[in-house]
């Protein structure tokens, strides 16, 4: 009996696989948007030590088996009841769930808190367990115990040891102390007095501590809160009455499982009994933890030595956690603001308000939701909430006036109320409760206009009951830092669609501002029809014939430009805008390539708007995209990839994009994603394209874009061939005279022409690349969105050193 | 001058230019009467001389047909076609025609002519001989026989149904490549080089110059079979090959009816079986067909894979303990998502070897495998001659109940994810994208003008495929080389 020969060759393809797939990812870091290396290294200190374990290493010892395939069968037992129990938990810390298990909901909310979403697709949903988002489960008042023994209780299978381990190393020193602020002064706290000894054992903290002359030992305070399942504040009936419906809700589940419970015999499986219980003593526990007076010890600490003090704790492992007590604080006056009764949270935001202020006070953190899932109504009700002084936060000055209208919209704030400070629009902040400005604003080095100044030095003198970050994935860990020492503030919520970057530094923005609060699912907004449907599609454009033995031996730059200005790209293009102007629709092009993008534009006669197009130009194209019936398709830049709002907006056509960056894909589809009229009618009520020309680097790129929506359960159509092109005689480049000139124009085109726009504040943008403090602040002046006239003071002080885009068109 | 053209333009070559395609037929599962009616008749009249396989012959029969055989089984003379189309109704003729031909195919009775012109059917001889002393006895005795003693340790049906299934596995294992590569490896798991022969002559692996020895198409085909389906189909081709290894085919096929005759749980004795039949027995034992406890041991038991061997409907089959495995084969388990992860419900090697063949597995779970469809994967699958119609429809015939009960499964056809489906064949079709023509290749011109002459004419007639000035060479198609050649005839004739 002759053993088979197959095995060794086997190994190797198994071999050969692994080392695609690291090849793979190599080429991914090597995409990342953001280069600052130089950055890295001051950034990472701002992490604790814990953060940096990583439970993807644990099983690097297991076994693989004859597939290539991590074999964790000996790392657990199947329990007997497993069909009634809905995880898996790897030994690496990735979490298995099945969407169509009865305890689904549970399972869901429970890893909504302690995991981090990886996929979500129809049936099974993977999630992963990081040091972060295990910090972020303490931090809304999980117990290590909790944890531990919920998922023990949940899974199919027994625990991997080393998973517990890692679950323990990173809640249990997590979540003790807390960095409160009371009558503008700081304090650190804690309810457990051993851990504050330790804390001032440590020689940095011992320096940051203020003694006042009668103090000696600790301050002794209670904690006394009442949950507030409220929000904004209206009418003590109303109050009764939400609180109730709320407490109905919590009960909703448990008694529609019990009864499944309790009708086995009708097939429907039974749910243990262990699961529901455990579930309840959870939810009731942290009920409970709320409304008891927690005896808690405390000791000053000097204001200007609170980020020293920061980095310190996050060094020793005792992470601050800031929590506001808003209720307690008569320091600050309240403003006069509340939610209009028109107002009404959707249950998820509400969802995401809750966990924000769970126990009565203001945590910080990070709320993600997709675009368009009303993002700023979060914002404004967290403002409404906490009815103190509110910061604004935003990245361009289109977004600050959308931010005030929003206001206006769904709060009782009138003009009087909100104060923008832009470099357009200066409104007095003397009186103003909330102040909406872009980033740029309050991290700018250069000499301002004297009302500016003024506004600077009022801002920096208040006490910001909160502060509202919105796209705070776009600001880097360094920005962020310049926005703490300038702004006081007690709380701060982040507010974002995509908490993802291609270098992974958005975990930093998990120390600096604090855990992600939540974070909803995609697929079941949509399914509830909160956010679009959107038929996500790739077309396949063929490269012509000339343009591709062109793009085979070109060098790189100008490949990219081939491939963008590819005729059947073209046509593609115009045969989809035509046909859905036929239908009504609204359409926005998408174009990161400056050259293409004016091509396109000009050559089918439509508005464009992109970097140097001036703030007033912009709202009109953008006024008109909205109201006018005859303007149903812009064009626009990568200027247009956050922050504009353009509900009308139902089909996106993308003709060149950035390499291989998921962020963007994900931003773009948010610009359609508002939902629309006529929601449940049709399949799909929005459109999304991606052009691709067949057999170029567009064909990887575009795979790699899509990673993080089908992630998400999107799903990708590829269109190989568009029915009707062929015969449709008004498109244009059909003959191969007019590809020629098109080709000749293609190759005629300066480098300059086939490098993406570059915006300031990219790594691109940097003239030079020197690494002066001045110039490094310059960059940072403005963020991805539209700039506003920041960039341009900026652009004058540096006249000799501009990007040269801008000096040829301005030039 | 013209013949020297001429001459030249007779060197030019014929290039075939399409690629030979391999493997492109699918698996052919034959029944038994397919098998023997693709026999020569010698072959048959030698099979008939054995009982047994005129008694499986005749069970595997049409109805109609069994019951011409039993009418005119003891008639010693023809009987006329009138008469035997009269035992039936009128309006089932058209049954009565198939059952006749299928007896005329198997060579089972043929046509004669009777005194009076009239045409009448004939039992073979032969057929009649055997299949009277199959059902009345007598003859030479049956090579299987009961044993005389009572086995000290006798095995129960439970015990050789998961005997007969491990080994039968084992042969599925090599093919999916996991037979001899997981842990643990002992002789009893790997097979016999006998095995791997008729695996290749089946065609259900083949060997590949870089990659050993690699399962097909078909191979992949077959693993999608039904264990029942599977044995005959290896049976018949272990038949094939069984001369080539000195043992008779007749023997070899009344052997195995004798064996699918035998009762279930009950110890046959191989006393009397002649040299060939003990190798035979030895193979069968390999494959799960038979337990027999040491090779020397002159006891043996038939298994439930060689009792079923010849039933050709699933509802005949005897069937109680096979439904662990029965239950695992037809039930769905495979979740397929739309980010290309695939999840099955499984710990079955076999499986997770089948879905290994298309995925890249990530994790193994004790009732479950994660893994995910890649480019490379898939790729790899179809480079070894799977088509992505075969894949999807794997995952369709398998897929998780739920996959099913999905709005958008409920209304288009199929349960899988369309873009999933989409992809799969995308990723076929990106393999294909050479169009191949058969054409003639016309070069070594002596002057621009004739070639400029000819490649025009061949142009106006809407042949060419492909010319090039510089180097005066042109490629017309196959069909269109006549006529380019007789006006070149004739241009030539002209010219010189």
């Amino acid at each position: 009996m002759g053993p088979p020969k197959k095995s060794k060759k086997d190994r190797g393809t198994v071999d050969k696989f692994a080392k695609k797939r690291r090849a793979e990812d190599e080429a991914y870091t090597q995409l990342a948007e953001d280069n600052d290396s130089s950055d890295h290294a001051v950034e990472s200190e701002g992490v604790p030590g814990a953060a940096s374990k990583n439970a993807e290493t644990n099983d690097e010892h297991i076994m693989t088996d004859e597939y290539g395939a991590k074999d964790y069968r000996s790392q657990m037992q199947l329990r007997p009841d497993h069909a009634n129990r809905p995880l898996w938990v790897a030994p690496n810390g990735h979490v298995f769930l099945e969407s169509f298990s009865p305890v689904y909901k549970h399972a869901h909310d429970f890893l909504i808190a302690i995991s981090e979403p990886v996929c979500r697709p129809e049936h099974i949903h993977e999630y992963k367990l990081t040091a972060y988002s295990l910090y972020a489960a303490v931090s809304v008042g999980l117990q290590t115990h909790d944890i531990v023994e919920y998922l023990k209780r949940l899974s199919k299978t027994s625990i991997p040891e080393g998973i517990l381990e890692f679950i323990r190393l990173c809640t249990l020193s997590y979540g003790k102390v807390k960095l409160v602020l009371k009558h503008n002064k700081y304090f650190i706290e804690s309810p457990h007095p051993e851990v504050l000894q330790k804390l001032l054992k440590d020689p940095v903290i011992q320096k940051c501590r203020l003694l006042r002359p009668e103090e000696e030992g600790f301050i002794e305070g209670t904690l006394e809160g009442k949950a507030i399942t409220q929000f904004g504040t209206k009418l003590p009936a109303t109050a009764g009455d939400t609180e109730k419906t709320a407490a109905e809700e919590a009960a909703g589940p448990s008694t529609s499982t019990a009864a499944a419970a309790g009708q086995p015999a009708d097939g429907a499986p039974a749910v243990p009994d262990d699961i529901t219980d455990f579930y309840e003593k959870i939810d009731k526990e942290e009920e409970d933890e709320d409304e008891a007076n927690l005896k808690t010890v405390s000791f000053e600490v000097a204001q200007e030595k609170i980020e020293l003090i920061q980095k310190r704790c996050i060094e020793i492992e005792h992470p601050l956690l800031a929590e506001y007590d808003f209720r307690n604080d008569t320091n600050n006056p309240d403003i006069n603001i509340d939610l209009k009764p028109a107002a009404v949270l959707r249950p998820y935001q509400e969802k995401s308000l809750r966990k924000m202020f769970g126990n009565g006070r203001a945590r910080s953190g990070v709320i993600v939701l997709p675009c368009g899932a009303g993002k700023s109504l979060v914002g404004v009700t967290a403002c409404c909430t906490v009815r103190k002084r509110a910061l604004v936060l935003c990245n361009s000055g289109v977004s600050v006036e959308q931010w005030k209208q929003q206001f206006k919209m769904w709060s009782t704030a009138d003009d009087s109320m909100i104060c923008r400070f832009t470099s357009e629009a200066k409104d007095k902040p003397m009186g103003c409760g909330i102040l909406v400005t872009t980033y740029s604003m309050i991290t700018h080095t250069q000499k301002r206009s004297w009302e500016a100044e003024q506004t600077m030095r009022w801002l920096q003198e208040q006490e910001w009951g909160i502060m509202v970050l919105d796209e705070v994935h776009t600001i880097p860990a360094k920005m962020f830092r310049r926005v703490l020492t300038i702004v006081q503030s007690h709380c701060k919520l982040g507010l974002t669609a995509t908490l993802l970057r291609e270098d992974d530094k958005i975990a930093d923005l998990n120390f600096l501002i604090g855990p992600k609060l939540y974070e909803a699912n995609w697929l079941e907004l949509q399914k509830k029809g909160y956010i679009a449907r959107v038929q996500c599609a790739e077309v396949w454009c063929p490269m012509a014939p000339e343009f591709y033995r062109e793009y085979l031996t070109t060098k790189t730059s100008k490949k990219m430009l081939l491939y963008v200005m590819n005729p059947s790209k073209f046509r593609s293009c115009q045969f989809l805008i035509k046909y859905h102007e036929q239908r009504g629709d609204k359409t926005i092009v998408f174009s990161d390539n400056v050259f293409a993008l004016k091509h396109y534009a000009i050559k089918m006669n439509k508005p464009f708007i992109y970097g140097p197009t001036s703030q007033n130009e912009r709202i009109q194209i953008l006024q008109n995209f909205k109201f006018n019936a005859k303007v149903n398709t812009i064009f626009v830049s990568k200027v247009a990839d956050t922050s504009f709002d353009l509900p009308e907006a139902n089909v996106l056509i993308q003709i060149s994009s950035h390499g291989g960056s998921r962020r963007q894909e994900a931003q773009r589809l948010g610009r359609i994603l508002r939902a629309k009229k006529g929601a449940i009618a049709e399949e799909y009520n929005a459109f999304f394209y991606t052009l691709v020309s067949q057999d170029t680097m567009e064909m990887s790129y575009s795979r790699k874009r899509q990673r993080f929506l089908v992630n998400q359960g999107y799903s990708y159509k590829v269109i190989t061939h568009l029915k009707g092109m062929d015969t449709d005689t008004d498109l244009m480049y059909g003959t191969s005279e007019e590809q020629g000139q098109l080709l000749q124009l293609v190759l005629s085109a300066s480098d300059l022409d086939c490098e993406d726009e570059k915006l300031p504040g990219e790594a691109g943008y940097r003239p030079g690349g020197g690494g002066g403090v001045v110039k490094r602040t310059g960059n940072l002046s403005s963020m991805s969105g539209g700039d506003d006239a920041i960039y341009y003071e900026h652009r004058r002080k540096h006249t000799g050193s501009i990007h040269p885009l801008f000096k040829k068109f301005r030039g | 001058m013209a013949d020297t053209k001429f001459g030249r333009y007779a060197s030019c070559s014929s290039v075939n230019m399409s690629l030979p395609v391999q493997g492109l037929t699918n698996l052919e599962c034959k029944n038994l009467q397919d098998y023997l009616q693709s026999r020569t008749p010698e072959t048959l009249e030698k099979l008939y001389t054995h009982p047994p396989i005129c008694l499986a012959v005749y069970r595997e029969l049409p109805e109609i047909a069994r019951q011409f055989i039993i009418r005119i089984l003891f008639v010693d003379q023809p009987v006329p076609k009138a008469v035997v189309s009269s035992w039936g109704a009128q309006r089932c003729a058209k049954d009565q025609t198939e059952a006749a031909s299928c007896l005329t195919n198997l060579n089972v009775w043929r046509v004669t002519a009777i005194p009076g012109g009239l045409a009448a059917w004939e039992l073979s001889p032969t057929f009649k001989k055997s299949l009277r002393q199959a059902l009345l006895g007598g003859g030479k005795p049956w090579t299987m026989t009961n044993t005389v003693e009572k086995d000290s340790k006798p095995r129960d049906i439970s015990f050789l149904d998961s005997y007969a299934m491990s080994r039968w596995r084992c042969v599925l294992h090599y093919m999916v490549g996991t037979g001899a590569r997981s842990s643990g490896t002992t002789d009893a798991e790997a097979i016999s080089p006998d095995a791997v022969r008729i695996l290749l002559h089946a065609n259900l692996m083949k060997r590949d110059d870089r990659d050993g020895i690699t399962i097909t198409r078909q191979g992949f085909q077959f693993l999608l079979l039904d264990t029942r389906a599977q044995v005959w189909h290896f049976m018949l081709q272990y038949l094939d090959t069984c001369e080539e290894r000195g043992i008779p085919l007749p023997e070899c096929l009344s052997m195995l009816f004798q064996l699918s005759f035998s009762t279930l749980g009950r110890d046959y004795s191989s006393e009397g079986m002649s040299c060939q039949m003990l190798t035979f027995l030895q193979h069968l034992r390999e494959f799960g067909l038979v337990f027999q406890r040491k090779r020397k041991e002159g006891r043996f038991y038939p298994t439930r894979l060689a009792v079923n061997v010849t039933n050709k409907e699933e509802g005949q089959v005897v069937r109680t303990t096979l439904t662990e495995d029965v239950h695992l084969q037809n039930s769905g388990y495979i979740v397929v998502e739309t980010n290309y992860r695939i999840y099955a419900y499984t710990d079955s090697p076999l499986q997770v070897a089948v879905l290994g063949l298309f995925t890249e597995l990530l994790y193994r779970f004790p009732n479950l495998v994660v893994g995910v469809l890649t480019r490379d994967s898939v790729r790899q699958a179809l480079r070894g001659g799977i088509t992505a119609e075969q894949i999807v429809s794997y995952l369709e015939q398998y897929a998780h109940p739920n996959m099913k009960l999905m709005e958008s499964a409920i209304r288009s056809k199929s349960c899988l994810p369309p873009t999933v489906v989409d992809q799969i064949k995308l990723w076929e079709m990106e393999r294909n994208r050479f169009i191949y023509t058969e054409g003639v290749v016309y070069n070594q011109f002596l002057s621009q003008n004739d070639y400029l002459t000819l490649r025009d004419y061949a142009l106006s007639i809407n042949v060419l495929v492909w010319q090039n000035e510089r180097t005066r060479t042109m490629v017309v198609q196959k069909n269109g080389h006549d006529d380019v050649k007789r006006y070149w005839k004739k241009y030539s004739k002209i010219a010189g």
